[in-house]
């Protein structure tokens, strides 16, 4: 019993030991870089909060290490410029709440003493904790919140590299207009459906400008409770709207209820175009079946994109391998990235004064096939918004999401108008 | 015309899943002056365990009488354990007893069956049903079907058995109950099994056509304490009455509204009507 | 009984808080004191109508969004926002008088659901209409200084908490001690027997409310300058009504340190639990949570302060 205790032990030295020796040892005296990350550890958003965590101590990891992918920054031991200091992300809890973001920015940024600040996942965070950022004069990286407001602040320290809702409806409106070239697809009228919070809202808004500016009629704009149990009243708006499209912003209860609402009316409209939420939740096509066949979503990221660029699917392999098997997905994807984007920034500005990070930050211009994303570049513009964001449509067929825009890294067509509903 | 049909069918079909879940809330009151504020998350546990039935093959409906079994016991332990306790202090205790209940199962809830969305995969009954101009689902109609059955059956225990009677004396007149021998605690604890079962119903039944999750209860607990309120706490026809009232409102104030506002009308007629009668529309003073 | 021994440690907790808000520079620190007397000052104006008036409310929350949208208003209106105090706490006087009329004299239960109404009405309304920011709430801008209300350290905004918190701790011991104070016992221990000696049930009410909101009100004035970003979700929803409400029970209903132990008790486990569970980020704060108050009630159903002023006057009775 105790000489097998005892031989474990010294297995376990061993591995430890062969870890250690393995990984790239940096100088002693380069000091480390240290990133600030809020993110929602606990409350209602801790699930997504782990998964973002685990994606920006992957991206740090890979920085750190020295195995190459076709990505910035990644497998050169640290940052080449700094003379391959390593990185290291602090984590603080926002709770999802906008006090609590507050106070967690404020913490990295006084006592951990960060050189630049990362998250928060959620818009009413995000808008807080920058704030802070702002008023300490720290770089501050979004690279998941989709309110479009977040840029509009005349923010100085403020980047985002992830498109906001206004480019997702944008889409929408290009994705009819690029079909439109193959195809009639006798659309006028669209339905704008979204939940009353931020989210739903925001999202409202951007499609009613994008269709307006496309020529579109808007047939009806629904709004409505999130926490709703039934809709029976706005199923039968839209309907007796008549609308040929519908463009939704919806989590999975409300998105469950529509669909089967729509189902039972049958409200006969030749697509619908959600934002993403409910619409891929892994319960959306399990819970519906054959229902859910042909609803466009759009996503900001798919491992169908692993046709642009082959680092796809071996980060989201190492990604499954500390995030017990689940895929890499439009969040922890674009969380990812967000650290190689600041570790570039950090680089290029061969320093670590606030100031010159902001200026490198500036200048980044990273091409779309060096990242995970769909994107045709990373770039800010004035306000700090990444103006080379793009999102992808994906279209339920046979039962799985199938990207079928942009063409150019579609598998499939899409198939229009969607099917009519099974009896 | 149609559409005015179709929202009223809609209206009362969803009252009717809305009193599903507050017949149990009144029932409890009714006996032991307790509003059990953690009722959305017995619902919410109800949910799971019709979820984890049907993963193993055990379909919402075949497996609605073990969950509303399972759901009986596990309220008898919450009565011995805890409420009875509560019932000994002032009465904020139970106010806010019930809260910390909630927010522990909404806790535990999280902590070990994630914050995740779940759903009973392709669950049956979701064909139409076409009468005329209006269509139904099939879910919402058996739903409502279960609804009125189980109201009915609750209405009858409370008239016309031996328990059931002894429950009204307990809610008639306490101290006058237990000097004619009505053991108390037993009555309590049984009131409040059988309200805990109601809502197991509840939770398979809503299983058809809802995912589950910590929170899931919350909406429904909210609606049904408005329902039962007024409707008059206690009075098992008067949940029935301010369910239907409520869905009605909820549905053509939604419609003739706006969607945003189609819980005003409902909060509106609440307020209206405690006001010209404190104690609700069936409630005795 | 007299009040010396309160203002003793009423003076002791200002003094503490003054040396923290100078002699500490450590924000997460002050952040926490600031959010402990912030949660003590709303635990506190609940306490007046629930705990002294007994009308257990669960949409407290709206008085707080009183104050919060009423400083968000005046600084996107390029006013000052010192003019919120008074503006936001006549809002909430208003906003409680007009519900508190009709809803006050309702029994128990059929008051607290009125409640619930009412908030979720006022939540409704903010998030619907344009000048009230819908579900976008607002963000104010960044400034500097005592004319803004606003500044880049925490010190000063410990002190202004500070500030409130002690007026409305003095408050509450001159309720304690005033007619009002007595005849609001009065109702709660019997209303009927307090009526048929001529006190007006509705009247001493609908004062206690007032005050109440106004307090509140006071607090989402600080709220709004401290955080500067407000919208429906972190001021009117219906959970920070309920957070409101067990803090004033956890410390002990109807007693003057309860909502401060309270307060203390929520914003130290909350950070507790968040440190030591951080990143598993569960719900196991919930539980623990959950599980106190589950057993405060049970157990110990006068709260902290309860049980204490209880334990004392058992052995003063033992001593006389």
């Amino acid at each position: 019993m105790h000489a097998r205790r005892l031989s474990a032990l010294l297995a376990a030295a061993f591995a430890l030991a062969a870890i250690g020796g393995g990984g790239a040892t940096p100088a002693a005296d380069v000091p480390e870089i240290v990133i600030g990350s809020v993110l929602p550890l606990t409350g209602t958003l801790a699930q997504t909060g782990a998964g973002l965590r685990t994606a920006q101590v992957l991206a740090q990891d890979l920085v750190n290490g020295h195995v190459s992918y076709p990505l910035p920054l990644v497998g050169k031991s640290g940052l080449p410029h700094l003379g391959h200091a390593r990185i290291r992300i602090e984590f603080a809890d926002s709770q999802g709440k906008p006090d609590q973001a507050r106070a967690a920015a404020e913490q990295l940024i006084t006592q951990q003493h960060v050189v630049a600040l990362i998250g928060t996942y959620a818009s009413s965070t995000t808008a807080t904790a920058s704030q802070v950022a702002e008023r300490y004069g720290i770089p501050f990286l979004n690279p998941d919140s989709s309110a479009p407001g977040l840029t509009s602040r005349g923010l100085k320290w403020f980047f985002r590299t992830t498109p906001h809702d206004g480019t997702f409806a944008e889409n929408f409106v290009q994705f009819l207009a690029d079909l439109k070239k193959t195809k009639d697809i006798g659309v006028k009228r669209i339905a704008v459906v979204g939940e009353d919070g931020l989210f739903g809202s925001g999202a409202g808004d951007a499609e009613e400008a994008s269709a307006k500016k496309g020529g579109y009629e808007i047939a009806t704009r629904v709004s409505y409770p999130a926490t709703t149990t039934e809709v029976n009243a706005e199923v039968q708006k839209v309907k007796s709207a008549t609308p040929d499209v519908i463009m939704q912003a919806s989590y999975l209860p409300d998105a469950l209820l529509y669909m089967r609402g729509y189902k039972q009316q049958s409200v006969a409209v030749k697509a619908i175009l959600a934002q993403d939420a409910g619409f891929i939740d892994p319960g959306f096509i399990r819970t519906l079946g054959a229902d859910a066949e042909g609803v466009f979503t759009r996503e900001v990221f798919s491992l169908d994109i692993k046709h642009r660029n082959q680092a796809v699917p071996l980060i989201d392999q190492l990604f499954r391998e500390r995030f017990a098997g689940k895929p890499l997905d439009g969040n922890t994807a674009r969380d990812f990235m967000g650290i190689l984007v600041l570790a570039d920034a950090i680089d290029r500005a061969g320093s670590t004064k606030p100031d010159a990070i902001r200026e490198a930050l500036v200048k980044t211009n990273i091409p779309g096939k060096l990242t995970l994303m769909p994107w045709n570049r990373i770039h800010f513009d004035a306000t700090g918004q990444n103006d080379g964001g793009a999102g992808i449509i994906e279209q339920v067929q046979d039962g799985k999401y199938e990207t079928v825009w942009p063409f150019d890294v579609a598998v499939r067509p899409a198939i229009w108008p969607m099917p009519a509903w099974k009896r | 015309m149609d559409t005015f049909a179709q929202l009223l069918v809609g209206g009362l079909l969803t009252g009717l899943v809305f009193a599903l879940v507050a017949v149990g809330l009144t029932l409890v009151y009714g006996v032991m002056d307790v509003v059990n504020f953690a009722h959305g998350e017995f619902l919410m546990l109800a949910m799971y365990a019709a979820l984890g039935l049907a993963l193993i093959g055990i379909g919402p409906l075949l497996g609605l009488p073990l969950v509303a079994i399972a759901l009986f016991l596990f309220g008898i332990v919450v009565y011995r354990v805890f409420i009875r306790r509560l019932l000994a202090g002032p009465p904020e205790a139970t106010v806010f007893g019930t809260f910390g209940l909630l927010v522990l199962l909404q806790g535990a809830a999280q902590a070990t069956l994630t914050s995740d969305f779940q759903s009973v995969p392709n669950p049956p009954l979701q064909g139409t049903i076409h009468l005329g101009p209006i269509a139904l689902s099939q879910a919402s109609l058996v739903e409502g079907i279960g609804a009125l059955v189980l109201t009915a059956a609750l209405f009858a225990f409370v008239e016309y058995t031996e328990t059931g009677r002894a429950m009204r004396a307990l809610a008639e007149d306490r101290v006058a109950a237990t000097l004619m021998g009505i053991d108390v605690q037993r009555v309590n604890g049984l009131a409040f099994g059988i309200g805990a079962a109601c809502v197991g119903a509840a939770g398979s039944l809503l299983m058809l056509s809802y995912p589950v999750y910590p929170t899931a209860g919350a909406p429904f607990a909210l609606t049904a304490f408005v329902v039962v309120a007024l409707g008059g706490f206690g009075s098992i026809q008067g949940a029935l009455v301010g369910a239907l009232l409520v869905g009605l409102l909820e549905v053509f104030g939604g419609f003739y509204l706006a969607p945003e506002l189609k819980m005003v009308p409902v909060y509106v007629a609440y307020l209206a009507v405690v006001l010209l009668r404190p104690q609700g529309l069936l409630g005795r003073r | 009984m007299t009040a010396k021994p309160h203002l003793y440690a009423l003076g002791a907790i200002v003094v503490l808080g003054l040396l923290a808000a100078f002699g500490l520079h450590e924000a997460v620190v002050l952040d926490l004191v600031f959010t402990l007397l912030l949660y003590a000052v709303l635990g506190q104006s609940w306490n007046w109508i629930s705990g002294y008036a007994g009308n257990i409310s669960f949409g407290h929350a709206i008085f707080f969004g009183c104050g919060a949208y009423a400083s968000a208003l005046c600084v996107t209106h390029g006013l000052s926002p010192w003019l919120a105090i008074p503006a936001g706490a006549l809002a909430a006087a208003a906003l409680a008088l007009v519900t508190g009329f009709p809803t006050l004299g309702l029994r128990g239960h059929y008051f607290s659901i009125a409640t619930i109404a009412v908030a979720a009405l006022v939540e409704t309304f903010a998030r619907t209409t344009p000048w009230l920011g819908k579900a976008n709430g607002f963000e104010l801008p960044i400034a500097s200084g005592w004319a803004a209300l606003q500044f880049p350290q925490k010190g000063p905004y410990v002190v202004l908490a500070l500030v409130l918190f002690a007026a409305v701790q003095l408050a509450t011991i001159a309720l304690e001690r005033s007619r009002l104070g007595y005849y609001l016992r009065a109702l709660r221990a019997n209303h009927a027997a307090a009526a048929s000696v001529g006190i007006d049930e509705r009247r001493c009410k609908l004062i206690a409310f007032a005050w109440s909101a106004m307090m509140a009100s006071a607090a989402g004035v600080l709220y709004a300058q401290y955080t500067l970003f407000i919208d429906p979700p972190s001021t009117l929803a219906l959970a920070i009504s309920i957070d409101i409400a067990l803090i004033g029970v956890v410390g002990g209903i109807g007693t003057l340190w309860g909502p401060a132990a309270g307060a203390l008790v929520y914003v130290v486990l909350a950070k507790a639990v968040a440190l030591r569970f951080g990143g598993a980020g569960k719900g196991y704060d919930l539980v623990i949570y959950g599980a106190i108050i589950c057993l405060i009630a049970a157990l110990r159903p006068y709260g902290i302060v309860g049980t204490i002023v209880d334990a004392l006057r058992r052995r003063r009775g033992a001593v006389a």
